[in-house]
């Protein structure tokens, strides 16, 4: 195939709007702004106006935080009932989307176990560091609720290797020590 | 949830699914053997008089009356006269009319008439007062004209008298009867168009035998006159009185004197006697004479006289004056050399002689001597013909001929016009012994395999790669043939041919007239090529041990023959010993060893084999080891005065692919296997009981035992055992309330133990031993489960289908002699853990198992014989094939009948709706759909390239 050209140099108005803006010539600011009209200064200054309060209590923010990580914690549970019910409707018939669904069940617990530490990097400050364990312990055991859940499945599916049945490949016939020799008419 | 269990049962169940048609004469053939026809009694015979083809109709000395169509030598119809007589060692005689559609058989006590086209019963009766000497189709000129049927003329002949019978065309009931009692032997029965004869042999005061004619009214029996003619110099034996001539205008006696100097001719109904002196130039002696006359009414008196030397023969021509009775030579057929056979022939009242020889087939009318067709024989036959029969047509003035040829072999062929149109091997009715063989070029692959099989994986990849290196040299060959081979699969009926997964072995056949067979599996079981290893004719084969290339059969009498398995050739031979051997075992290391008639082994054995079980003659079971070949180790006496009729033991090649049943909970129920395993039937006759005693072959201590009650032993008692089941078959009468009657099959299983999950007390020991067990209960005793059912018909032989690893289910292969016919069960059916009284639990049905019938009717999908009639089946093998869906089965003992059984399906096999064609056109119309889009779909690419700036 063709290798891919050089992109086309970029419009003239993409470039003004991508550079800054040009210092205003000191005649242009003595000019006054249209009323109504806010220049970025200011929206700064109603971002900090309303940021102000909160850096003023970090310990609601932080039990804020944690709240809203506790939600996140107890959010698998919620699932639970959920996919319980879905599964016990599936059947236990090895067919695709039984086998789909269960994949899915697998996949979600084993995500979620492996980006623990993602999902509540966000809520990690020094001060809920320490609360924070609890909320990671509980969201842990609501994943391997989910994946119990999971387990509970592809057992009744029968696709544990969990009876007897399993293992009769690997066990042997039992030799005779001695061998008969039969001659008859 | 309901419909998933009626599918699952279904599944189960059909793994036996049927032959379809288009695999008939394809998996299987079928032999449909009457035996060697009798000379006296084969002919050809017009059945309709509206249609001029006819069928070839012959008896043969195993009393099996059959009708044969000389186009292509297929079996139309036949009927075992012996079945319903007793048996007798005679054979049978078989007479029927040109234009009648009637034949007239008779074999011991019994005569039945038979249509002759399809072979429809239409009388039959049963004297009881003497066996059958005689039989005649009685050709009067008013019975022709006013009825279809002929009557018989049926001479009973016992120790003390000769009755001829007159019995009716249509019904068979007797109108007349003739009794002679003064104590001649009652030999033949004649008739000329106005007269009976009956012939008997009165025994002269000194030595030989007189000649008695006896003339009857036809119309009343009443006798009319009688004389005796002097023949006693030269009758010593029945058999010394070569023809005696019927149904013609002048009926004839022909005998000649012991030194084959003098013939002497009687005309039936004259006193007169004609000497005729034979003129022999041959210079040898004459071994054989046999006289030829035509059987039609209004054929021309003329007949001709054979005679046989040891290296050629000649042929004389005689007319026969009407008015006179004299007798005049008209011709003689020049001496040659080699074997010949003549055959006599009517067209209308013309008289044709054919004669057939080692290198020819001619044709002469009995008028004069000018030869009118001439035809060299195709292929010599190197087999004597004993005698033929042939048809002649004449067309103006040129004539075509078909004879039918009974070599000494047995081989029965028609021979048209100097070509062998067919051949039956009738000699193969009486095989006693088979089996498969293997080529010696498929055994080099197999050793190889072998040698890798005992190497370490890296040894064995490098002999891999080595022997494929080696075999680059076939490359050039192999892809030579390459282009015919791809046009040949994919224009075949067949999908994959199969012949290199072993299932076109051949198998060798010995019969008892001492003959070896090879038959072509592969080709509807065409004889390869059959050669004559012993000069007997009760050649009681024990065993064929098979080696790579060559098979040797073993005989009772202790000798041995070694032959090419490719060519029949005999390699090596063994003289006999002067033991009579009751059964031959054969070892691993392809050595034999002889069991004598007492159960003692013939020749001495060691601790290699260890320990052997034979029967004895006086129905006891032995146990013998390799330490003390003296006397038996142990003995098995039946309880309760029982005899042991039948013993059996699970087969040589016996895998179990799952050591244990997976349960519906999944837990398992352990399969009680143990290699050393007989099955004991055994028969009290007074009071009608039948025990089955399962035997450890190394201790001798009975596993299970089982008592049946009411069991008719004249009925046939089969057995057998495989795996971890065994089944039999037997007609039990009614001995209590709650006992059936009828015939009966019984399965039972063996598990380690009844609770699931339990090896017993054995537990997960590696081994076993029968004799040295660590508790004193060794070997355990097997937990059996059984059930009985009800079948419709008695079981002759019972087999199990074998396959290469055992995983595929196994099929219970019954012979059903009732129905001419083999039955292969499938084991899901005789499953004997099967719900009683109760629909299966959701559990049981995932296992399979559906609810107990005791009555199992045979399925006609069962059926391996589908619509043939394979009659008179003693023995059914089984062979695995390299695939592990197909069995191979092989049944001989009268039919001939082989097929490939596949119980679980045909599934490692393409099937036929797989089409090759279909394949290779799809694959090729996307290529060239491929290659018309790609550069398409490039330049629409570029183009999309060049839009975007």
């Amino acid at each position: 195939m063709s290798s891919p050209l050089p992109p086309p140099p970029p419009p003239q108005w993409v470039v003004a709007l991508n550079s800054p803006m040009p210092r205003p010539t000191k005649a242009a600011t003595s000019i006054q702004d249209p009323p109504g009209f806010s220049s970025t200064r200011g929206g700064k200054q109603q971002k900090q106006q309303q940021k102000q309060p909160t850096e003023k209590k970090p310990e609601e923010t932080d039990a804020l935080k944690l709240k809203k990580a506790w939600e996140i914690a107890i959010a698998p549970s919620k699932q639970i009932p959920m996919n319980a019910i879905m599964m016990y409707m599936s059947g236990n018939s090895l067919q695709i989307f039984s086998i789909m669904m269960v994949f899915m069940l697998f996949k979600g617990p084993i995500q979620g176990l492996i980006n623990t530490n993602v999902m509540f990097a966000k809520f990690d400050t020094p001060a809920t560091h320490g609360r924070l364990y609890g909320v990671k312990a509980v969201y842990i055991l609501m994943q391997l609720g989910l994946l119990a859940l999971g387990i509970w499945k592809v057992n009744a599916m029968g696709l544990l290797p969990t009876t007897r049945s399993d293992w009769l490949a690997w066990e042997s016939e039992r030799q005779p020590l001695e061998q008969a020799y039969f001659a008859f008419r | 949830m309901r419909l998933q269990v009626a599918l699952f049962i279904a599944a189960c169940v059909s793994p036996a699914a049927a032959i379809y048609p288009d695999e008939v004469n394809h998996v299987d053939f079928h032999h449909a053997l009457i035996g060697t026809p009798s000379p006296d009694s084969t002919f050809f015979l017009k059945p309709s008089s509206a249609s001029n083809a006819s069928l070839l109709y012959t008896i043969s000395d195993q009393s099996i009356l059959g009708a044969v169509n000389p186009r292509d030598g297929a079996l139309i119809w036949r009927k075992d006269l012996s079945r319903a007589g007793f048996p007798t060692n005679k054979g049978g005689i078989l007479r029927g009319s040109d234009g009648h559609n009637a034949v007239v058989g008779a074999a011991g006590n019994y005569i039945s008439s038979w249509t002759a086209q399809d072979g429809k019963l239409i009388w039959e009766n049963k004297f009881q007062d003497g066996v059958v000497a005689d039989i005649e189709l009685l050709e009067l000129e008013e019975a022709s004209a006013t009825s279809g049927a002929r009557d018989t003329l049926a001479l009973v002949g016992s120790e003390s008298a000769g009755i001829v019978r007159r019995l009716d065309g249509n019904t068979g009931k007797t109108k007349w009867e003739s009794k002679d009692t003064s104590g001649d032997v009652a030999f033949q029965v004649s008739s000329s168009p106005t007269e009976v004869f009956y012939i008997s042999l009165q025994s002269a005061l000194l030595k030989g035998y007189k000649v008695k004619v006896t003339a009857l009214d036809p119309v009343n029996g009443r006798q009319t006159r009688q004389y005796v003619l002097n023949s006693e110099n030269e009758i010593a034996t029945p058999e010394s009185v070569l023809y005696v001539g019927a149904n013609v205008a002048s009926p004839l006696i022909v005998w000649a004197d012991k030194t084959h100097k003098t013939l002497k001719v009687n005309v039936i109904g004259t006193k007169q006697v004609q000497t005729v002196n034979i003129e022999n130039t041959s210079g040898q002696d004459i071994r054989r004479i046999t006289v030829h006359a035509p059987h039609k009414l209004n054929s021309l008196p003329h007949f001709l006289v054979h005679y046989v030397t040891e290296s050629g023969a000649w042929a004389e021509v005689y007319h026969v004056d009407l008015m006179t009775s004299a007798v005049t030579k008209a011709y003689k057929l020049p001496y040659l050399q080699g074997q010949s056979a003549v055959a006599t022939s009517n067209i209308d009242a013309n008289v044709y002689f054919t004669r057939i020889t080692d290198s020819e087939a001619t044709i002469v009318s009995s008028a004069s001597h000018g030869i009118l067709g001439r035809w060299n024989m195709e292929a010599a036959s190197t087999e004597r013909a004993l005698h033929a029969v042939s048809e002649v047509v004449s067309k103006g003035k040129s004539v075509a001929v078909r004879a039918v040829v009974l070599r000494e072999a047995g081989a029965w062929e028609l021979v048209r016009n100097g070509q062998t149109e067919w051949t039956r091997h009738e000699d193969l009715i009486d095989a006693v012994a088979a089996t498969w063989v293997e080529q010696e070029a498929q055994e080099a692959l197999a050793h190889e395999l072998e040698v890798e099989g005992h190497e370490s994986l890296i040894g064995a990849y490098i002999h891999r790669v080595k022997r494929h290196i080696r075999d680059l040299q076939h490359l050039p060959d192999w892809l030579k043939e390459l282009p015919q081979r791809i046009v040949s699969s994919v224009l075949t009926d067949e999908v994959t041919n199969l012949d290199n997964f072993g299932v076109a072995k051949p198998v060798i056949v010995a019969t008892k007239s001492g003959r070896l067979y090879a038959l072509n599996t592969g080709k509807q079981g065409a004889v390869d090529w059959s050669v004559q290893v012993e000069e007997t004719s009760q050649w009681d084969v024990k065993s064929i041990v098979t080696r790579p290339g060559e098979a040797t059969i073993y005989a009772s009498d202790g000798s041995s023959a070694t032959v090419n398995v490719s060519t029949g050739e005999v390699i090596s031979r063994t003289a006999p010993t002067n033991v009579k051997l009751q059964s031959i075992l054969s070892l691993e290391d392809h050595s034999v060893l002889g069991i004598n008639e007492d159960g003692s082994p013939a020749t001495l054995f060691d601790d290699s084999i260890g320990f052997l079980v034979t029967t004895s003659a006086d129905g006891r079971v032995l146990g013998w080891s390799g330490q003390d070949n003296k006397s038996p180790v142990w003995e098995f006496v039946p309880p309760s005065s029982q005899k042991v009729v039948h013993a059996t033991s699970r087969p040589v090649h016996d895998p179990i692919a799952s050591i244990g049943k997976v349960l519906g909970n999944r837990s398992v129920l352990y399969k009680y296997l143990n290699p050393n395993l007989a099955l004991v039937t055994a028969v009290n006759e007074k009071n009608n009981t039948a025990g089955f005693y399962l035997l450890d072959g190394v201790s001798g201590k009975v596993l299970y035992a089982t008592t049946q009650y009411g069991v008719d032993p004249t009925q046939p008692i089969a057995s057998v055992i495989t795996e971890n089941w065994f089944a039999y078959s037997f007609f039990g009468d009614v001995v209590d309330e709650s006992s059936a009657k009828g015939y009966q099959l019984v399965i039972s299983e063996l598990y380690e133990s009844s609770a699931p999950n339990d090896r017993g007390p054995l537990d997960s020991a590696g081994n076993f031993s029968s004799l040295h067990g660590s508790n004193g209960d060794s070997p355990p005793s097997p937990h059996v489960v059984s059930q009985a059912f009800v079948i419709p018909e008695p079981i002759s032989h019972m087999a199990v289908t074998q396959t290469r690893q055992g995983i595929t289910t196994r099929q219970l292969l019954c012979t059903l002699p009732e129905s001419s016919s083999i039955v292969g069960i499938p084991r899901p059916v005789l499953d004997p853990r099967r719900p009683v009284d109760r629909d299966p639990t959701s559990s049981e049905a995932e296992e399979g198992l559906f609810r107990y019938a005791p009555f199992l009717e045979f399925d006609g999908r069962w059926f391996l014989t589908h619509v043939r009639d394979v009659s008179g089946i003693k023995t059914v093998l089984s062979q695995p094939t390299l695939l592990e869906s197909t069995s191979l089965v092989f049944a001989f003992g009268g039919d001939i009948f082989g097929t490939r059984a596949t119980p679980s399906q045909a599934f490692d096999v393409l099937g036929k709706s797989f089409s090759k064609l279909q394949l290779v056109a799809t694959i090729v119309a996307l290529s060239i759909g491929v290659a018309f889009l790609a550069p398409m779909v490039r330049k629409k690419q570029v183009n999309q390239l060049w839009k975007a700036v």
